[in-house]
């Protein structure tokens, strides 16, 4: 009799599956979806490693630099992309200087732009929105009014306003005293703080209705019945629940955030002294009518091969997360 | 219904205040000092003084709310400081341009997403449903930056199909006109179809088009008629959001283009710290979306029976 059932798939055998394993059980289904990930991660290592070879080494930095002065032998100016070495496989941009290296370093300032730009909303839209939820009354209803008022103003228009005066005001002042300003440059912080102050009301929103169903479920009322605080009551217990929203929203964030950084950049408010992938493209509207074709195919490609993964891998998290689509 | 929208309209009075209060704060407050970005960095004090009596600097900034307010409503908002032209002309001056180029653009993308997304939405499931889709996924996944670049670069300037830059007004302005809506209908058509197929997805696997099916009615009929009346909900709410869109316009199709519409308008304004201009951009901007979500959930509820006015 045991023997029998010990070669049947027997349930008892199999270790107990949360929430999570169960999740990236059916993202891995999506095969697609797992090379868009390993793809993200492979940026995220260049990203990484990018950043690690600049503490190292320090300024002047070698994107700033030309192939001839890292005594390379190539043309002064823009030379197409060639073999020889690995700093020419994407050629040189009109100053001489690497493609490769700034579009490494783009893809660095990129996931820091994405990272905490994309953090930053994702924590106000969450918090709030969950406080909203959770407390109702008053509190939900200044948070309706705010997020109202914000998603009221044409979004560009929020985005450029907030990134002109960040750039004017005293914040900027405040930021250059301090010891970070080392290793992420000023304008790399505007635009943090421009996107995570402006991309949070759509989770904001996801999150408070949510959050008024789950309120209403028997465990909440359990905890309650406990003595549970209300805090503890939202983060530990209602946070779990509606955490899926935070991931997939995470995700699309990321996206626009990076988006928004070759936008801003371009029109003149976003990164400036170092090269990022919005600052090529900039650079690119001049080059293109000289033939100079390849930085901008460079930082547009990387830039495209990013969004698609992430937005893929968004997609397939939405697939594997969203409780109502559980077989 | 009239009792609805009155209600709603004053549900968006204190929204409205709380944008422009927000708006001052940000102009007149977190931006340091407007005097000096208007002075440069070492003015002389006696046309510092001037200049905030003039701006009215030198009153409590609750003080300052209401002349704002009162800008608002009276639509008056001052003089550019770029060049002392009534920001209000400058206004007028970038309206038409703009139109012309965002309501073609606006029209043209509609339809073309509607279309392709019912009909994706027809052979779901299918080799085109599946290219389609991963089409949009691609094409939202390029920067708008590229389009436009390679666009003019491609289509123009290697190909002369198109002038690169400048406008005319009158009918010759189609000219100029023709590659920016071009590449404005790609840009949008890519979000516009993954939202519509959802939405047409979500239709179709309704109760109603059981019925309609076990009727024996022809899926053509059930996807033209049923469905796409059904839908037609949300369609047209997004539509009407997006029209204040069309007024701020394309900044980037627009300066690309050298088209003098209210985008480059603004870009311009904001190049030269013209607070006066950029202010009255953002309140105006907030008023149209304000009044436009307005519109959009008075046709809802017209549109939809089922939607209780309570």
């Amino acid at each position: 009799m045991t023997s029998h059932a010990a070669n049947e798939d027997a349930p008892v055998t199999q270790p107990p599956r949360t929430p999570a394993s169960e999740a990236w059980r059916r993202f891995k289904r999506n095969r697609s979806a797992v090379v868009c990930l390993a793809i993200f991660t492979a940026y995220f290592l260049i990203a990484l490693s990018g950043q690690a070879i600049e503490l190292f080494q320090g300024s002047p930095f070698l994107y700033d630099l030309t192939l001839n002065e890292m005594g390379l032998d190539y043309e002064e100016g823009a030379n197409a992309p060639s073999t020889g070495s690995w700093l020419a496989l994407f050629g040189t941009t009109s100053a001489g200087k690497s493609v490769l290296l700034r579009v490494f370093h783009g893809t660095k300032v990129a996931f820091i732009v994405g990272t905490f730009g994309a953090g930053l909303a994702v924590i106000i839209g969450m918090t709030l929105g969950l406080m909203a939820g959770f407390m109702g009354r008053w509190v939900d209803e200044v948070v309706q009014y705010l997020y109202s008022t914000i998603a009221s103003i044409p979004y560009l228009l929020l985005m450029l306003a907030l990134a002109f005066i960040i750039r004017q005001g005293p914040v900027s002042a405040w930021y250059q005293e301090r010891f970070f300003a080392e290793y992420i440059s000023l304008g790399l912080f505007n635009i943090v703080l421009v996107i995570g102050l402006t991309s949070w009301v759509t989770l904001c929103r996801l999150v408070r209705a949510e959050v008024k169903k789950v309120r209403e479920l028997e465990y909440v009322q359990a905890a309650r019945a406990l003595g549970f605080s209300d805090t503890r009551i939202m983060f530990k217990h209602v946070l779990p629940n509606v955490f899926h929203l935070v991931i997939i929203n995470f995700s699309l964030t990321f996206v626009t955030a990076i988006k928004s950084e070759v936008i801003l950049t371009f029109l003149g408010v976003g990164v400036d002294r170092e090269p990022s992938w919005g600052q090529m493209i900039a650079d690119a509207k001049s080059e293109l009518m000289q033939g100079i074709w390849w930085p901008l195919a460079a930082a547009g490609i990387a830039l495209f091969v990013l969004t698609l993964a992430v937005n893929y891998v968004g997609d397939a998290l939405r697939d594997a997360l969203d409780p109502r689509l559980t077989e | 219904m009239i009792s609805f929208i009155l209600r709603r309209i004053a549900y968006a009075i204190p929204v409205l205040l709380g944008v422009a209060f927000i708006t001052l704060l940000l102009f007149d407050v977190a931006s340091g000092d407007p005097v000096s970005i208007k002075l440069g960095k070492n003015p002389d004090p006696v046309e510092v003084e001037a200049l905030r009596i003039e701006l009215g600097l030198d009153r409590p900034l609750l003080g300052r709310y209401f002349d704002f307010l009162k800008q608002i409503v009276t639509l008056d908002f001052g003089k550019s400081w770029a060049d002392d032209t009534p920001v209000r002309e400058i206004f007028k001056r970038g309206v038409l341009p703009t139109l012309s180029l965002s309501v073609p653009a606006f029209l043209l993308g509609g339809g073309v997403s509607v279309s392709v997304s019912l009909l994706v939405a027809f052979y779901r499931g299918t080799l085109l449903d599946k290219v389609t889709t991963a089409a949009a996924i691609a094409g939202i996944s390029v920067s708008s930056l590229i389009y436009i670049l390679v666009g003019q670069w491609l289509l123009a300037d290697q190909w002369k199909l198109f002038p690169i830059w400048g406008y005319e007004y009158g009918p010759s302005a189609v000219y100029f006109l023709a590659l920016p809506i071009f590449i404005w209908v790609l840009l949008s058509v890519g979000t516009d179809v993954r939202y519509y197929r959802t939405v047409a997805l979500e239709e179709i696997r309704k109760d109603y088009v059981r019925t309609a099916r076990s009727k024996g009615l022809a899926e053509r009929r059930i996807l033209f008629t049923h469905v796409l009346k059904n839908c037609s909900v949300p369609i047209i709410t997004r539509l009407t959001i997006a029209v204040p869109f069309l007024i701020t316009g394309s900044f980037l199709l627009e300066i690309f283009f050298g088209i003098p519409g209210l985008g480059s308008t603004l870009l311009t304004a904001i190049t030269n710290s013209d607070l006066p201009v950029v202010k009255a951009f953002t309140i105006l901007g907030a008023v149209l979306y304000v009044i436009f979500n307005i519109l959009a959930d008075v046709f809802y509820a017209i549109l939809d029976p089922r939607i209780r006015l309570g």
